[in-house]
């Protein structure tokens, strides 16, 4: 029996304009950077609530511009380079996390299509799409970037003589080369009922309504994905990269003010891009069809974000030897499995 | 002085079962002291009698409840210092104390270092058996210094007790209180001794004995060094600082010559001003007494001209130097320590400057000649040996009451305390002295008439063996000898014969009859005791009263002598007097430091040339009292030795911060000196008397039987000598006329006194209440070589016509307008 | 005792209990039984509900253990000592400060000074009074010391400053006259105890 997931494209009501993509990126850029800022603010909040304590809550009401507050700081903060640091690497390693964070951002759909309404002046009638470029390979594209991403850490931590930064970029190489193992072979059993690499495909294909989710198709995919991605963006119960009582800060030991605010932006807009694929992926995208779909989306990435604050308040991290063992003896045979079994289950 | 205990004079007794060695003639509670064993007592005085006011220092005697003030000790006594019925007696007595006795120990100025509170404590009263209505009794006044709260007072009669047997002023007493009489169930329940006491307590309060609110004293205060409570308080002191914050500072009274112990007690300011000042004077109360000086005159400290502290001035300084160098002369007194007195010496010898101090030079002169006549390099006794053993004293040529408070104290110890006698002899009667005891009789002699004083004295107490044969006849042409015819009654027995008219026959009866019968008697009639203005009818008997039991004499010799014309015919007779006669003699420095001074120092008779005064006037001057043009330290502010009446080198010590130059640091420019002041002291020349020992190693204490262990005593040398050839009296020196003495009201001495806020006495002509009232406010005193505009004050305790012109303003320059006598002719106009 | 008495440093009660933590596994199988029963248990989901539970509680049940310090303060004990107050008499109005100096002269570490003088009511009276909080170690000792309760230790606790010398004026520490039906009685260190009146005979030495 063949199965096609995949209905051909709707075609394209406008036309996709290099104005378009620049707006596009321009608002990715901005808004995830911005979202990135607030990811703290929401970050200290619900560790926070879920300690019982207020968090933020002087600077501005309920302490909402404390983003502000600390973009300033960090803005403002000298910057430090070590003296036996090898400054051009050192200088450049935040830059590459920080880039390869919104590179990936650039295939990955974030908010629908739109037009820019005719009355706004020299703009008017753009059309903007939700993909900044719609790329037929946007898995492999996104997966890709957030791998490249891994030589931010890596030559941050090794470039800035210190040792907690080498052990914190050793951390970064063996964390980030088997967690990607095992994220492109979580996916690859989605990729295989969509048979496509593009974001857009997987969107459409679950366009049926909440039935029609991939997750309730590829339940172990889903986790063994998600796993990874904590994974991949080093949050807890993965943080070993930086993980300050035992390896002071890390790769990010001897950084402070904006550079040390390019890793925490590139890490951010990477907890957003696993929780774009997530929702994408997984959780059905946006309905382009419905008018509230881009309300849904949000709905899920928020929950993904929520998500891994709700694990870093409850959970301790794990060690690196078990994390090396649930890598490669655990979550890699399962996701070979699911292959083998999704095929299967393909083929008959 | 020390007196030595002999093996004859001690008695062995046991207290509380111990063995303890005792003065024959002690009382018990003075000899368990003695030997550091504790027996409570409130209301006793060492060196004064018992009162028997407080009863608690209880114990029993061979068996016997006795009072331990009060009772001797005798060979072979026992004493238990408590059982149970004393114990019992003792805990009343401290609850009686104890009831409406005002809690307000909070802010009681003794802040702890009460009497009652100790008691109290000691002997464990916690709980109160007794009550009674309290009545109402408001603080008062008594004078410009004496503070007195009757709620706190627990009628013990030591300031009574002290006023009237030490300090001889006897100016306050105990009066009616009006409280409740006692619930008479009392009279059975209570103990017997609480029961008098408090009747008695209840009963009284302490009032100044005029009759007045205010008391008429010398206002030493020592009533109120002696009050156990805080019911009597200096009137600057009240309620201004707890007992516990201040520093006490072991000195020398600074201004009279009796070298009394005091502490200066020194605080912080206040708050803001956190430099120390001296908030009073305390004593050793049962082993010295203060006089208003001493006790009230402490804040003379030099602060600099705007009171602000003194610092170092090197431009003053260096023009010190240059004075010193240009200067024939110092002129300086005698409120200097041993060691600076030594300093001017040095620059003396060194330098060849003169040194000119008029007051103490005259002393020095008198001492000279006593010391050639007598072969003695001192005066033979002090003011603590008169107090411990004489009977009799006679004071001549000082008003007692004014120079030496030390004096008038034993003088009136003697007579309340050693059953003793004494005569006065002095031109301005003396009221206060007169009333010391029965047995003193006051002569008011022309002044100028010294040395016939001292022909009376040899007349009476010179052994007439001894004394050589020419004084003798002198002595007798004086007398006249009269064949006077008196009456006597006679009783006579006479023999009748008388008629039985029963029998008819006639009897022989014997019967008593009164007959005046004419008797021939000759009465010697002594010229010398009409002509000091005795009356020779009566001194007779008189003096013969006054003679008996009497063992030793003590002569108390004073400035009049030092300024008579006459002063080295003077001094021979003081050395014949002690030569012929048992009797002691003491001579009282004219103020503070004038032994050790007239003894270290080679004074000149004048100044010449340019002078440098210190404290004195001069045409540089350096001054102790902030208005120089060099600032010096006060005697207040440096240590060193001062040289006492009673023979002693005393150590005094800094009490306040001083931090300019001093005398020491001149000589050192001028000179070359050793680094301090103090190492001074164990150069004070060894033929003089003085000891080379150091400052440090200066013992400053007494001992717990009362022996005076501060400093040394001077070493004494005795040289056989003939006895002197004396003059005999000249009568040309009388003075005749308006008469000014000069002599300082009690507690002023010098400008360091009159500096003292708590000294009210002011720059005055004193004179008697009649006097005064002819002379009216203010008059001008005109002196032969000047004149001086004084206010008029009344000194109701003088009598007769002379007037006291004081000198303790250095700047008045009295002592150049009376010139080398104490008397002086003078015209009085009123102004 | 000996050394051995000497070198054992488990002093106190040794009652341990020991808790039941398993076995570690052996051999592969019984680590792969440990991991899927631990899998399966939801251990995982217990504490992610913990979290949740308490956020809820914190939000929404008002059980926030936050205090917004400066703004709001917790209740202190009556026993706290921090800066002092100086009490009035709720009588009369007046300073209950008899000038006795106990204070002054208890203070350890020597910040209380005070001036007094003979007044026109012929009362002591404290004409200055300072503490230099900036020595003031808080042991209590003057309020403890104090015969009237006229010096306790107050709820004001925040007494940092810019300086190290902080001087505090009587006036500072007096209860504000038109504050007087506010002032509290002290109940701590120095207070009088509860069972006073049982110990109270007729002459104040016995309690």
């Amino acid at each position: 029996m063949e199965i096609t997931l995949v209905e051909t494209l709707p075609q394209a009501i406008h036309e996709v304009t290099a104005v378009g993509v620049i707006i596009k990126a321009v608002i990715i850029l901005a808004v995830i950077s911005a979202i990135a800022g607030f990811g703290t603010y929401i970050e200290r909040k619900v560790l926070a609530f879920m300690q019982r304590r207020l968090g933020p809550m002087h600077v501005g009401p309920y302490g909402l511009l404390q983003i502000a507050a600390d973009g300033i700081k960090l803005f403002t903060k000298e910057d430090i380079v070590p003296q036996n640091a090898n400054k051009f690497i050192f200088m450049v390693a935040p830059i590459i996390t920080a880039a390869t964070a919104f590179i990936a951002l650039s295939a990955v759909p974030v908010f629908p299509d739109f037009t820019i309404p005719e009355f706004v002046p020299l703009l008017g009638g753009v059309f903007v799409p939700s993909i900044a470029s719609d790329i037929n390979v946007g898995v492999l594209f996104v997966l890709g970037m957030m791998a490249a991403g891994l030589y931010g850490p890596l030559l941050a931590g090794m470039s800035q003589a210190n040792k907690w930064g080498i052990i914190g970029s050793a951390r970064t190489a063996i964390q980030f080369l088997s967690y990607e193992v095992v994220t492109g072979l979580s996916i690859l059993a989605p990729i295989m009922l969509v048979g496509s690499l593009s974001f857009v495909d997987f969107n459409n294909a679950q366009s049926g309504g909440i039935g029609s989710w991939l997750i309730w198709q590829q339940p172990v995919a889903f986790v063994l994905f998600l796993i990874a991605g904590f994974a991949e963006t080093n949050r807890t119960p993965f943080d070993l990269l930086e993980h300050e009582a035992e390896v002071v800060s890390g790769y990010a030991t001897e950084y402070s003010g904006m550079r040390w605010g390019m890793f925490f932006i590139g890490e951010y807009a990477n907890m957003i891009t696993v929780a774009i694929i997530a929702s994408v992926v997984f959780l059905g995208g946006y309905d382009a069809d419905c008018t509230l779909g881009w309300l849904f989306i949000i709905l899920k990435i928020a929950f993904f974000f929520f998500l891994m604050l709700w694990v870093r308040a409850s959970w301790p991290h794990v060690r690196p030897d078990q994390l090396m063992w649930l890598c490669w003896k655990v979550l890699m045979p399962i996701a070979v499995v699911n292959i083998v079994i999704t095929a299967i289950v393909m083929m008959v | 002085m020390s007196e030595v205990q002999t093996v004859e004079n001690m008695v062995t007794i046991s207290i509380d079962g111990a063995q303890y060695q005792a003065k024959e003639g002690e009382y018990i509670l003075n000899a368990a002291r003695a030997n550091d064993v504790f027996i409570p007592a409130i209301c006793y005085l060492t060196r004064c009698s018992p009162t028997l006011a407080c009863r608690i220092c209880l114990v029993e005697a061979d068996g016997k409840q006795v009072y331990s003030c009060n009772a001797k000790v005798k060979e072979g006594m026992e004493v238990t210092t408590s059982t149970p019925t004393i114990l019992e007696e003792r805990r009343a007595i401290m609850e009686v104390y104890d009831v409406n006795h005002p809690l307000q120990c909070g802010v009681c100025d003794k802040s702890g270092e009460c009497e009652l509170q100790n008691y109290t404590l000691e002997i464990g009263v916690d709980s109160q058996s007794y009550m009674i209505p309290d009545t109402k009794r408001e603080t008062t006044n008594w004078s410009s210094v004496l503070h007195y709260d009757p709620g706190l007072c627990i009628v013990c009669e030591r300031c009574t007790t002290v006023c009237k047997d030490m300090i001889g002023d006897a100016a306050i007493t105990t009066a009616k209180r009006g409280g409740a009489d006692l619930d008479k169930g009392y009279k059975e329940s209570m103990p017997k001794d609480a029961y008098a006491m408090w009747n008695k307590l209840q009963k009284s309060v302490i009032a100044p004995s005029n009759g007045t609110e205010f008391t008429n004293c010398s206002d030493c205060g020592e009533c109120l060094a002696v009050c156990p409570v805080g019911a009597l308080v200096s009137r600057d002191f009240v309620y201004k600082s707890n007992a516990w914050e201040l520093k006490r500072i072991p000195a020398v009274a600074a201004h009279s010559s009796d070298g009394a112990q005091i502490y200066y007690e020194v605080k912080h300011g206040s708050i803001e001003d956190r430099t120390e000042k001296i908030y009073r004077v305390t004593n050793e109360w049962n082993f010295v007494s203060l006089d208003g000086s001493a006790r009230f005159a402490y804040d003379f400290e030099n602060r600099g001209a705007d009171n602000t502290g003194v610092k170092k001035d090197s431009t003053a300084f260096a023009a010190a130097l240059e004075a010193f160098k240009k200067a024939e002369t110092i002129r300086f007194n005698a409120m200097i320590t041993n060691e600076e007195a030594l300093m001017l010496q040095t620059l003396k010898e060194k330098m060849g400057l003169k040194l000119y101090n008029p007051e103490v030079r005259a002393f020095q002169k008198f001492l000279g000649y006593y010391i050639a006549a007598s072969g003695s390099s001192l005066y033979s006794t002090d003011t603590d040996a008169i107090m411990k053993k004489s009977d009799f004293v006679i004071a001549v040529g000082t008003a007692l009451r004014h120079d030496s408070p030390a004096l008038k104290y034993a003088f009136n110890n003697v007579q309340k305390l050693n059953k003793g006698a004494g005569l006065y002899f002095h031109p301005i009667a003396d009221t206060l002295i007169a009333g010391f005891g029965k047995s003193v009789e006051t002569f008011t002699h022309k002044a100028g008439l010294e040395e016939a004083v001292l022909y009376l004295i040899l007349d009476l107490f010179a052994d007439k063996e001894k004394l050589p044969t020419e004084v003798k006849a002198y002595i007798d042409s004086f007398k006249t000898t009269e064949t006077q015819t008196i009456t006597e009654k006679v009783e006579k027995t006479i023999k009748e014969m008388v008629l039985n008219e029963e029998t008819g026959e006639e009897e022989e009866v014997s019967k008593k009859v009164k007959e005046d019968v004419q008797k021939e008697i000759i009465v010697t009639t002594n010229g010398l005791v009409d002509l000091l203005g005795g009356d020779s009818s009566k001194f007779d008997d008189v003096f013969a009263k006054m003679m008996s039991k009497k063992e030793a004499f003590s002569l108390m010799v004073g400035e009049d002598f030092y300024f008579h014309p006459k002063a080295e015919n003077l001094a021979k007779l003081v050395a014949l007097i002690e030569a012929t006669c048992n009797m002691d003699v003491v001579m009282t420095p004219p103020k503070s430091n004038a032994l050790g001074v007239a003894l270290i120092c080679d004074l000149d008779d004048t100044a010449t040339g340019y002078t440098v005064g210190y404290n004195e006037n001069g045409d540089f001057r350096l001054s102790a009292l902030g208005d120089g043009d060099l600032d010096m330290p006060a005697m207040n502010q440096q240590e060193g030795t001062l040289t006492s009446m009673s023979k002693r080198v005393l150590p005094t010590n800094a009490a306040l911060e001083y931090e300019g130059y001093e005398l020491n640091d001149i000589v050192k420019a001028l000179v070359g000196a050793p680094e301090h002041t103090i190492d001074w002291t164990q150069m004070l020349p060894v033929s003089k008397g003085f000891k080379a020992l150091a400052f440090d190693t200066l013992p400053n204490a007494f001992t717990n039987d009362g022996r005076d262990n501060r400093g040394y005593v001077l070493d004494v040398t005795r040289q056989e000598v003939q006895l002197p050839a004396v003059e005999p009296f000249d009568q040309s020196v009388v003075l005749e006329g308006e008469i000014a003495y000069r002599c300082n009201p009690a507690r002023q001495f010098n400008d360091f006194t009159d500096k003292s806020h708590e000294i009210f006495e002011t720059f005055s002509l004193y004179a008697s209440p009649a006097k005064a009232e002819s002379l009216g406010e203010k008059v001008e005193v005109v002196f032969e070589n000047g004149s001086i505009v004084l206010d008029v004050v009344s000194d109701a305790k003088m009598e007769g016509d002379i007037v006291k012109v004081p000198d303790f303003k250095a700047a008045k320059d009295v002592y150049g307008l009376f010139g080398a006598s104490r008397y002086q002719t003078v015209t009085i106009r009123k102004v | 005792m000996s050394l051995e008495h000497f070198k054992n440093r488990n002093i106190g009660t040794q009652h341990y209990t020991t808790i039941d933590v398993g076995h570690t596994p052996v051999g592969a199988m019984q680590t792969f039984t440990q991991v899927a029963k631990r899998t399966v248990k939801g251990e995982l989901f217990v504490g992610l509900w913990v979290t949740l539970r308490e956020m809820i509680n914190a939000l929404f049940k008002g059980d926030m253990a936050t205090v917004k310090y400066p703004f709001e303060k917790l209740p202190i004990s009556p026993r706290y000592r921090a800066i002092h107050d100086m009490l009035r008499l709720l009588e009369s109005g007046s300073y209950r400060c008899i000038g006795c100096g106990l204070c002054e002269k208890i203070c350890i570490s020597n910040c209380i000074s005070m001036d007094t003088r003979y007044d026109e009511n012929q009362r002591k009276e404290v004409s200055e009074y300072t503490i230099n909080f900036g020595r003031c170690i808080f042991c209590g000792y003057c309020a403890e010391v104090c015969p009237e309760l006229a010096i306790v230790h107050g709820p004001r606790y925040e007494n940092a400053s810019e300086q190290r010398a902080g001087f505090s004026l009587f006036e500072d520490m007096l209860t504000p006259i038109d504050k007087l039906n506010l002032q509290q009685e002290y109940d701590g260190f120095g207070a009088i105890s509860p069972n006073a009146d049982d110990n109270i005979k007729k002459t104040p030495l016995a309690y």
